[in-house]
């Protein structure tokens, strides 16, 4: 059974390492590049459903349920790869995503900056060495691994933003882009140093074995925690250290925006709660300011919604909030927090996931994303219309919806914190991001009220509709899409999604059984 | 001295002597050869080097094998000394053999590169090559030698010809100024390191490194002079590191030399600064390290930041590396920042950190030399959009320039540089953890640069086919070399970094 373990745990990360080698062979033919890494990422999800199914409860302390071998010896890095319920679900649903992202590239590549050629070969391979890397992030047991693999994303990241990016603004595109990498840079290296530092506290590198046996106490314990902290706020993004996050998530293509805010942003609240809770002591008020932190963010981007005069930056900001909601979780230090915030993380993939691939198929037919151009698609697209009707709705919180789970099992952690922690302090928290929650129906609304339903923008003179007529001035070429309503490619696209978003509405236990059993196995001592 | 004749051991000083040998035969033939005829003549010089240098590390090899089975070999030692082990000029230890491997694979790589100006012709290669044997036969006795007059002595051999290297081309005017300033710093750098041993000698009664040792640890009268001579020295061979605020030369220099003399200087003569750094301070002043070690500290930090920070406005690819080798010499220096509170025993152990840091560096930046002199034959101007296209028309070069631009940066999948980071990381983070932190910010600032050049290579040439070299072969040796083992260190990092820091820490 170990030997099947290690293959089906490194396979996890060579398997769409090597597609993505493949389909980097195979340039020449731009096709049979797609084509490779379309299959590359099918086989990878089956990969990661194997992985899983045969995962067995017992969590990472049992031998033979880990890959282990030495990496750097001179160093004591080691080469430590493991799944458990904390992982599994963020890792099926990565999988799922990076699927429907390369499966879209088949019909709708994004079109080409500076007018060369499309490259969607080019792209293609990135994405699936970006996969390799997410991979390794969810499967790391090492600390100094996981910041190897944290950042092999980064760079295919960055060619993904600056190079297929927002054809229109060259300038703009490339800043954001540059952006993202400085930040994450900065945040990741400050998250090695705080390793490093838990390492000279602890003498290990091997997350389990510190989640069992290190208690952190002490100021380098604490310097530790608020160096990785920071790394990780900077990913997750946590306010303020969110400002790289709307540029890059509105620049980049769809697919880059899909699997920066789907997959790229687990992989900070993924580290926050196997990396950061067990270096941390729920005593200390870097706790409750960084819960504190997350309700600001909820508020923030809750208002800076409304504010928003552009489809893609408005889904970007409300990425802010619902992270928010996931750190809160995780800052209660309770088994159900890590609940909330494991739920929270892999419905808000799916349903953002969903959003950016809706507002990348509006700029496909309207060659705009702007909120001021955009009205009645109820009238015009009726089906795509729907189905952002429905994303709006989960992601808002609607119960029924995956997206309610999460919200509600943060404010309800917050409520029921753990004992250490102030309790005054996390009640008024709890109350704030309740309020955050009404803010976020509120700007989702207005959105449905604009975009889906209202007129048009200029009363229509001469028979004229003033909408379609400003529209048409950035869609010279191809007037016929722009009356298409959701295509078959794009239905199978969606589908899984908008299926994945019910089933885990209706029966969220699918997903927090597994996930509070390996909370309280991995970290212990939980309230 | 006894006054008998003294003992030398031929087999230990075999691998630096084949060198000066090699350089001898390469002027002698040169000489009386004359000047060469065709192009295929005129890469006559280089091949002997090259050979040269196999000879050499066939020596070195036999010296490793030696030293593994019957411990560290010595010679040019004192006789007749009353107490203790008799010291010795000359030593080889796991230290010397790092930097033997680290000095070997920069000289074979830079007299590849010179061959790609023999197209030119306004080089000579005969005593071009000469010079380049001297100075690394003085690169490999620095990192034997255990005195400081033969380190002096071993420095001033690495720097005389380098000098004259620089300047070597004829009718460059640049190359000429470049070669003027590279001496007068070299000089005044010299006569500072200078002052600072005969102090050091005056306070503690020697010259060896370990019997300094001895006398700082058990108490010198003349304190406060030691103190002063060690920061002297430090200071000397912060010049030829390239260490703020000794620096200024750096990019002038570079410019104007050749790319292979730019390529030699960023890494043998920055190896041979760092070598001596670490004898001197590890060897011979570890009891001090409570003193010198917040100063380096300090001095790494601004190393790091100007060097990153000037780096940014850079247009000109080979300045941008020279702004980049004063950066990295800043990371290189954070692990003898991190040793105030260490002891001596640990010093050397934690300064083996910055050899390994060292000898990633020296592969991936070669790397980056090597590609930028088959670009300089066409470009001489060197502009980075000069670079556009050259994924797709030269893919060979343009990837292996992706990938250490990325490991310079210290980002996968220039795995071998992020692991490189990890190791001086890791001596800071404890110990003088602020210094990690200002050099994870440098980290992040370094990669705006390297990530702009890194675009132009992959953005189409304006016009089609200007991005299309005929690479001389032995630069395409070169680049091949490089890019391989930095791949492959890759992969397994452990492979190039576990002999080095075990080997080291021991």
């Amino acid at each position: 059974m170990s030997t099947m373990n290690a293959v089906l745990l490194n396979g996890m990360v060579a398997v769409p390492a090597g597609f993505a080698l493949l389909s980097w062979l195979m340039l020449r033919r731009e096709r049979a590049a797609v084509g490779i890494a379309v299959l590359g990422s099918a086989v990878t999800f089956g990969w990661s459903v194997w992985l899983v199914a045969s995962t067995r409860s017992g969590g990472l302390g049992e031998p033979g349920t880990t890959v282990d071998a030495v990496w750097l010896e001179a160093l004591d890095i080691r080469w430590r790869l493991g799944v458990d319920g904390i992982s599994g679900p963020l890792v099926l649903m990565s999988t799922l995503v990076f699927a429907t992202a390369l499966f879209s590239l088949l019909r709708h590549a994004p079109e080409a900056a500076e007018g060369g050629p499309r490259r969607t070969g080019s792209l293609a391979a990135l994405l699936m060495l970006i996969e390799a890397g997410v991979m390794g992030s969810f499967l790391a047991l090492d600390m100094v691994l996981f910041f190897v693999f944290f950042e092999v994303a980064l760079i295919p990241m960055w060619f993904v933003i600056s190079a297929w990016g927002d054809a229109h603004d060259a300038v703009a595109r490339r800043k954001a882009a540059t952006r993202f990498l400085v930040f994450t840079v900065t945040g990741s290296a400050l998250m090695l140093v705080g390793f490093l530092l838990v390492r000279a506290d602890s003498g290990t590198f091997d997350i389990v074995e510190v989640a069992t046996s290190y208690t952190p106490s002490g100021a380098t314990a604490l310097a530790a925690s608020v160096l990785v902290a920071l790394g990780l706020a900077v990913k997750t993004p946590l306010w303020p250290l969110h400002i790289w996050l709307p540029d890059a998530h509105s620049k980049a293509p769809t697919v880059g925006s899909v699997l920066l805010a789907a997959v790229l942003l687990k992989l900070g609240t993924y580290g926050i709660l196997r990396f950061w809770m067990p270096v941390t002591s729920p005593e200390w008020l870097l706790v409750p300011v960084v819960a504190a932190l997350a309700v600001v963010g909820i508020v923030y981007a809750a208002l800076a919604c409304l504010a928003q005069t552009d489809l893609k930056r408005l889904i970007a900001y409300s990425s802010v909030g619902h992270m928010g909601f996931v750190v809160l979780g995780a800052a209660t230090f309770t088994v159900g927090g890590v609940q909330a915030a494991v739920f929270a993380s892999v419905a808000h993939g799916l349903i953002t996931g969903l959003l950016f691939f809706l507002a990348g198929a509006i700029k496909d037919r309207y060659g705009t994303t702007d909120l001021a151009r955009l009205r009645v698609l109820y009238g015009r697209v009726p089906r795509l219309a729907g189905v952002f009707a429905f994303a709006a709705m989960a992601s808002l919180g609607l119960p029924g919806l995956a997206g309610f789970w999460g919200e509600m099992l943060a404010i309800r952690a917050a409520v029921d914190q753990a004992a250490a922690l102030p309790e005054i302090t996390y009640r008024w928290l709890a109350f704030i991001a309740a309020l955050g929650v009404i803010l976020t129906s509120a700007y989702f609304l207005a959105l449905m009220r604009g975009m889906l339903q209202g007129g048009p923008l200029q009363p229509a003179t001469d028979g004229v509709d003033g909408t379609v007529e400003l529209v048409a001035d950035t869609v010279p070429a191809e007037p016929v899409p722009a009356r298409v309503d959701v295509a078959a490619s794009e239905w199978v696209t969606w589908s899984p999604l908008i299926l994945l978003t019910v089933v885990l509405g209706v029966m969220p236990g699918l997903l927090l059984t597994p996930v509070a059993e390996a909370a309280t196995t991995f970290l212990g001592g939980l309230g | 001295m006894t006054g008998t004749v003294q003992h030398i051991d031929w087999a230990a000083i075999a691998a630096p002597l084949a060198l000066a040998c090699t350089a001898v035969v390469v002027l002698l033939a040169d000489a009386f050869a004359g000047p060469p005829r065709s192009r295929t003549r005129a890469l006559v010089p280089a091949a002997v080097t090259v050979a040269g240098v196999v000879v050499a590390g066939a020596f070195a090899l036999s010296s490793y094998l030696t030293y593994r089975d019957g411990g560290p070999q010595s010679t040019f030692c004192m006789e007749g000394v009353l107490e203790g082990p008799a010291p010795c000029s000359f030593v080889i230890d796991p230290l010397t053999l790092v930097f033997w491997a680290i000095v070997l694979l920069g000289v074979f790589v830079v007299a590849l590169l010179e061959t790609a100006d023999v197209a030119e012709g306004r080089t000579p290669q005969g005593e071009w090559n000469f010079l380049l044997l001297c100075t690394a036969t003085g690169a490999m006795v620095i990192a034997a030698s255990r005195d400081l007059v033969t380190l002096l002595v071993a420095l001033e051999v690495v720097s005389l010809p380098a000098f004259a290297m620089v300047g070597l081309r004829r009718g460059d005017r640049r190359a000429a100024e470049a070669s003027v300033k590279f001496f007068l710093v070299s000089v005044v750098s010299t006569a500072v390191m200078l002052m600072g041993i005969s102090l050091l000698y005056g306070a503690t009664g020697s010259v060896f490194l370990s019997q300094m040792n001895v006398a700082l640890a058990a108490g010198v009268e003349a304190r406060g002079v030691a103190v002063v001579a060690a920061l002297l020295t430090i200071v000397g061979l912060a010049f030829k590191v390239a260490a703020v605020p000794f620096h200024m030369w750096v990019p002038d220099t570079y410019v104007g030399a050749p790319i292979a003399v730019a390529a030699y200087l960023s890494v043998v003569s920055k190896a041979a600064g760092f070598v001596g750094l670490i004898l001197v301070l590890a060897h011979g002043l570890p009891s001090l390290a409570a003193t010198w070690s917040p100063v380096v500290a300090v001095m790494a930090a601004l190393t790091m930041t100007v060097g990153n920070v000037l780096a940014l406005w850079q247009q000109h690819a080979v300045r941008l590396l020279a702004w980049s080798s004063v950066a990295q010499a800043g990371y290189m220096l954070v692990p003898f920042g991190a040793v105030a509170a260490a002891s001596p025993a640990e010093i050397g152990e934690v300064l083996s950190r910055s050899t390994g840091y060292l000898a990633v560096y020296a592969v991936i930046n070669l790397g980056a030399f090597a590609v930028a002199a088959v670009v300089g034959t066409r470009y001489p101007a060197q502009r980075l959009t000069d670079y556009r296209g050259l994924i797709r028309e030269e893919p060979l070069a343009g990837w292996a320039l992706a990938f250490a631009l990325v490991a310079l940066a210290g980002l996968p999948p220039g795995v071998i540089g992020l692991v490189a980071k990890v190791v001086v990381f890791s001596t800071a983070a404890g110990p003088a953890t602020w210094l990690a932190v200002v050099m994870a910010v440098n980290v992040a600032i370094g990669l705006v640069y390297y990530a702009r050049w890194l675009m132009e290579l992959f953005r189409p040439a304006e016009v089609s086919g200007a991005s299309t070299y005929d690479v001389p072969n032995g630069v395409g040796v070169a680049i091949g070399m490089t890019f391989t083992a930095g791949v492959v260190f890759s992969v397994m990092p452990g492979l190039l970094l576990d002999p080095v820091l075990t080997a080291m820490g021991r």
